[in-house]
């Protein structure tokens, strides 16, 4: 789906998601990882507030990806 | 370490007031069996029905399958839930062969399959072949869901254990028709006696993801544990138990785990073209770090015993062939050659990309059946457990069930349909 959009409407597209080596074979250009399939932008393990400072570190490095021009497949691993 | 099955053949079920086993046939105690599950105050009703092969009957929604078993010379069976923790592997079993305790309730609705005894159905899955004793459970009011899968899992043993115990003690030693022998000793002293075979060992990945995606290993969530390794007699003899909602399938029931037919082609092959070194139960995590590391340390044993080759089996399909493409990788890298076992999920059409992740250091794959292929089964005369399940089920949707009873569903609908240990004889073909 990253790959069609990208394609046919010419949008950059970020794809958080935890299993990278899928998102590679796949051929996402921009990759986010995420913290765990169940929970892949937060964790609920760390507590509310935790939870919600790795939401939002996540969300603005996938920002952060949409607006980085790359040639490659790229991880954006900070 | 040597491990003796005791097989009493059982090829027909009836009802009666006690429970026993004479000339083939597997007398269930109806109200003490199903007295004995609601014991637990987790269920407030519990009913067994009888389902034999060439019915036309149809089981739905289906969790589990257990055979019933005891140990002869010991108590119970299943360390850890029915039985002392001790090592299992060891010693004299009784197993009623051909029988099988079916465990039967909507638990998370879309993540339990269907038995057909009968029909084209059928012969997708083993236990259209067994007579089954079905277990349909309905549970208290405000039972979360992963109490429910914890209560119907526990049942299920205990009414296995239950009917086989019954029979060991009305004296079904004296109607055993065949003792199975399984024997091999330390790895040092069987690479001492075949020292030109070549050591293989077995990886068997298990759904270990929580959420009611769970195996266990001694009664131990493997979800949170390491990959370890067993002597092949431990998982014959009941070390491992299915905590599994997931896709009906390839999930490896409990049943599926005692017969591992990869263990047993293994051992019946050792000491003649290969040397056996062992069973490595290993995990599927939801974190890419959980996959590197079951990865990682799947290598680290078989490398700490010189393993030559590998046979890797998946459960489950979707995220988890990463962790089938991590240890292929990791693997082949070290120099040991590796063999994958999998079903696959490429479409209707079986036009799609059948695993979700691919590498190109795997270059050995035994495929067990496409997981989409549809199929039509007709209606049954008898429906044990809930019919309209078929809607929620993976493989199924609301137009599954038509008017008339018969179905149009996924392959991945049926029990055990595309097992990845490798028990049924569906392939797919290369065109």
């Amino acid at each position: 789906m990253t790959r069609e959009i990208e394609r046919v409407a010419g949008i950059p597209v970020v794809q958080i998601a935890t299993i990278v080596p899928i998102m590679l074979t796949v051929g996402t250009n921009r990759i986010v990882p995420g913290v765990a399939i169940p929970h892949p932008t937060g964790d609920p393990a760390q507590g509310p507030e935790g939870d919600k400072k790795i939401r939002r570190e996540i969300v603005m490095r996938a920002f952060r990806a949409l607006t980085t021009p790359i040639d490659e497949q790229t991880i954006f691993e900070k | 370490m040597r491990l003796e099955l005791h097989k009493v053949k059982i090829e027909k079920l009836a009802f009666a007031e006690k429970t026993y086993v004479q000339k083939r046939t597997l007398y269930i105690g109806r109200a003490e069996a199903e007295q004995l599950i609601l014991e637990d105050t987790r269920f407030i009703s519990a009913k067994i029905d009888l389902a034999m092969p060439g019915e036309k009957t149809r089981i739905i929604p289906v969790k589990d399958v257990v055979e019933p078993r005891v140990k002869l010379d010991g108590e119970g069976y299943f360390p850890g839930f029915f039985a002392p923790m001790k090592k299992t592997g060891e010693g004299q079993t009784l197993v009623l062969d051909g029988a099988a305790v079916v465990t039967c309730g909507p638990i998370v609705a879309f993540q339990e399959g269907f038995i057909d005894m009968s029909g084209p159905g059928a012969p997708y899955s083993p236990f259209s072949q067994t007579c089954n004793v079905v277990l349909s459970v309905e549970p208290r009011e405000g039972l979360e869901k992963h109490q429910y899968e914890t209560a119907l899992r526990e049942a299920g043993l205990k009414l296995a254990l239950f009917i086989a115990t019954a029979c060991r003690d009305g004296g079904a030693a004296s109607q055993v028709e065949e003792v199975q022998v399984f024997e091999k000793e330390d790895t040092y002293k069987e690479n001492a006696k075949y020292p030109d075979l070549p050591k293989i060992i077995y990886v068997c990945m298990n759904i270990t993801q929580g959420l009611l995606h769970d195996t266990y290993l001694y009664a131990a969530d493997l979800r949170p544990a390491l990959p370890t390794l067993l002597h092949p007699n431990e998982v014959l003899d009941g070390a491992m138990v299915s905590g599994n909602c997931v896709s009906a399938c390839d999930k490896n029931t409990t049943w599926h785990h005692l017969h591992n037919p990869i263990v047993q082609e293994l051992y019946k092959r050792h000491g003649k073209e290969l040397n056996f070194l062992g069973v490595i139960p290993t995990q599927e995590s939801t974190i890419l770090d959980g996959k590197l590391r079951a990865a990682a340390l799947n290598l680290s044993i078989a490398q700490q015993l010189g393993a030559d080759g590998v046979i890797v089996s998946e459960e489950g399909y979707g995220n988890p062939d990463t962790d089938l493409c991590l240890n292929a990788k990791f693997f082949e890298n070290a120099g040991i050659k590796s063999v994958v076992v999998s079903d696959e999920s490429a479409g209707t059409d079986g036009a799609s990309q059948s695993l979700a992740d691919a590498t190109p250091e795997m270059t050995a794959f035994i495929s067990t059946g496409n997981v989409n292929e549809m199929i039509e089964v007709p209606a049954m005369e008898r429906i044990i457990g809930y019919p309209a399940a078929i809607a929620e089920l993976s493989g199924g949707s609301t137009e599954s069930l038509r008017e008339d009873g018969s179905m149009y569903v996924e392959l991945q609908s049926v029990i055990a349909s595309t097992a990845e240990i490798g028990f049924n004889k569906l392939g797919c073909e290369w065109i």
